[in-house]
């Protein structure tokens, strides 16, 4: 369905010159400035997958989804979308697929929702009965009803974000590509996104690639996850084997009835006493936490016991820093 | 023509109306200023029934029609490029399932039909103040036709140009506003080019702007008849060819230019 080979993105600008005339300068000289913004980039997404594509700010990740839609054209690299390239076929490709950007809008600013829905109807040539279907069901999924007639520079963030949705998603297109579609929403709004995407991806086969720093938008939609860093995949897969690679661990939290000591050891564990007095204990999945604690309360009188499960925010923030180094 | 394109125009005409306010008062002030000009052209000819072979009610008859004109001849798209461009909300306009000077073309026929619709009233009152008569003959009137609709054609591709400078600069203020006042004093909107001193002249004739004023109206009051109107309208459509050849030239290079702001 997407396949991106070896892609590679590099951006080239004009050197800034300082100084007298550095503007008129700045125009006429040779001297540019690359940046790298997609290294290298390879992956295969098959129908009706729906796909978390995360990364740090700058990480590359719009720049691949503007390769992808065909707006940039690749430095080096291979793209093919649905049997097109993209950026060479680009309004072959533009049928075929429906984009979302938390941070700008298809929508015509100073029309009502409904005549940039109609729009959108027309130049992708929905025919009547399948418009005014389409529309029913995406009012019926988002609640566009109440706002259809007001014009979208009036709407808030959540109700543009389930307009542009709607826009997207009002020819059916095969393909969803969604850059950040929850960024700045409130707890039902968001849920609201998630819902309509999760419907969309089981219901209609759409395949979903979804750019997000929202985790939980991740651990709720994604079954498999592309991480990239500085222009370059560090990881492809589902998101318990990227817990389980990257030594995601159970911590298991002990508060003892007593003022314990410095470091609480136990077997073959220990741990330092932290400020509120609790122990927390790492654990690997196969280790065994009843043997622990009873190891600790041979020695000590135990008060309370957490399980701890590895989250997916501790792993990507320990493979940003060390991605960083 | 495929539904796309009746799309696009659609929605850019409801656009118009969005902006009716700016548009209805731009009719007041049409009529205002043709009102001004009758004022200050008669108080210059003072009783003098023609200058330069120019008789007062032909030159009055002449900057109606072409100050009606330039409201068809100011266009807007190149603003609504830069607008889309500068938000990166062109990501959307390359999206398209149509091309992109296509989708621009259409969006401004679209604004100019509503703005059309929207000054139509105006226009008896334009007509009533400027005394217009009748066209100087059949072919007079045809060739006006002929001549506005190409001018407006000229008019949109420089704009399209000037506004796919955007790619490159990301702003335009300042130069779409020195093109508004240089091709509206190029298109003769205040003084006929007839009465312009001979350098000046020599430069109107070479620029394009007397197209979408001076000849258009020189044609219907008759001052531009006979073999003289096929030849104007002959170079007129070259003019067209010309410009819609240059935009296509300057779009190979700005598509490859672009650079979506915002991540």
């Amino acid at each position: 369905m997407i396949r991106a080979h070896r892609l590679r993105k590099v951006f080239r600008r004009p050197r800034r010159i300082e100084g007298r005339f550095g503007a008129l300068r700045t125009l006429v000289s040779r001297e540019y400035v690359e940046t790298v913004a997609v290294q290298d980039v390879s992956f295969e997404i098959e129908e009706g997958e729906l796909v978390g594509y995360l990364g740090p700010n700058g990480a590359g990740k719009s720049t691949t989804v503007k390769m992808l839609t065909g707006v940039l054209t690749p430095t080096s690299g291979e793209v093919e979308v649905r049997g097109h390239v993209p950026w060479r076929d680009r309004t072959a490709n533009a049928h075929g697929i429906g984009v979302v950007f938390g941070q700008r809008s298809q929508l015509w600013w100073d029309l009502p929702l409904i005549d940039s829905m109609r729009l959108i109807g027309a130049l992708y040539d929905v025919s009547d009965s399948d418009f005014k279907r389409s529309l029913r069901r995406m009012s019926d999924l988002l609640g566009l009803d109440d706002f259809l007639e007001t014009p979208v520079r009036q709407l808030s963030l959540g109700q543009r974000m389930r307009g542009d949705l709607a826009a997207a998603m009002l020819y059916s297109p095969p393909i969803l590509y969604l850059d950040e579609p929850t960024v700045g929403l409130d707890v039902l709004a968001k849920a609201a996104v998630r819902d309509f995407i999760a419907d969309t991806n089981r219901a209609g086969r759409t395949t979903v690639l979804l750019t997000t720093h929202d985790l939980d938008d991740v651990t709720a939609l994604c079954r498999r996850i592309i991480l990239i860093d500085s222009g370059s995949v560090l990881f492809d897969g589902t998101i318990e084997n990227l817990i389980s690679g990257y030594g995601g661990q159970r911590h298991v939290i002990v508060t003892l009835a007593d003022a314990g000591p410095e470091t609480l050891s136990a077997g073959a564990y220990s741990a330092e006493r932290a400020d509120d007095g609790r122990y927390s204990f790492p654990l690997g999945s196969d280790h065994n936490v009843p043997a622990l604690l009873e190891a600790i309360s041979r020695e000590h009188p135990v008060r309370d016991l957490t399980v701890a499960e590895p989250e997916l925010t501790d792993v990507i923030k320990h493979i940003y820093a060390r991605s960083r180094d | 023509m495929r539904r796309a394109d009746r799309g696009m125009m659609a929605g850019a005409m409801r656009l118009a109306f969005a902006y009716r306010v700016r548009f209805l008062t731009g009719a007041a002030l049409l009529v205002a200023e043709i009102f001004l000009l009758r004022k200050i052209w008669t108080a210059v000819y003072d009783g003098q029934s023609s200058v330069d072979g120019l008789s007062l009610d032909a030159l009055i008859v002449y900057l109606t029609l072409v100050n009606l004109q330039m409201v068809l001849m100011t266009v807007f798209v190149s603003n609504e490029m830069q607008f889309r461009i500068r938000t990166g909300r062109v990501f959307f306009d390359f999206v398209r399932p149509i091309g992109y000077p296509r989708q621009m073309f259409e969006f401004q026929l679209g604004m100019s039909g509503g703005q059309f619709i929207l000054i139509l009233p105006a226009i008896p009152v334009a007509l009533l103040v400027g005394s217009i008569s009748a066209p100087a003959g059949g072919w007079a009137g045809v060739g006006y036709v002929v001549s506005v609709t190409l001018g407006y054609v000229m008019s949109v591709c420089i704009s399209l140009i000037i506004g796919m400078a955007a790619f490159w600069t990301l702003e335009l203020g300042g130069v779409a506003l020195l093109y508004r006042l240089v091709s509206r004093f190029f298109a003769g909107t205040m003084i006929p080019l007839t009465f312009f001193p001979g350098p000046l002249q020599t430069v109107a004739d070479l620029l394009p702007f007397r197209y979408f004023g001076y000849v258009p109206a020189a044609i219907y009051v008759g001052v531009i008849e006979g073999t003289e109107l096929a030849e104007t309208l002959a170079v007129q459509a070259v003019w067209v060819l010309a410009l819609a050849g240059l935009m296509w030239l300057v779009w190979r290079r700005a598509q490859h230019r672009l650079v979506v702001q915002g991540g």
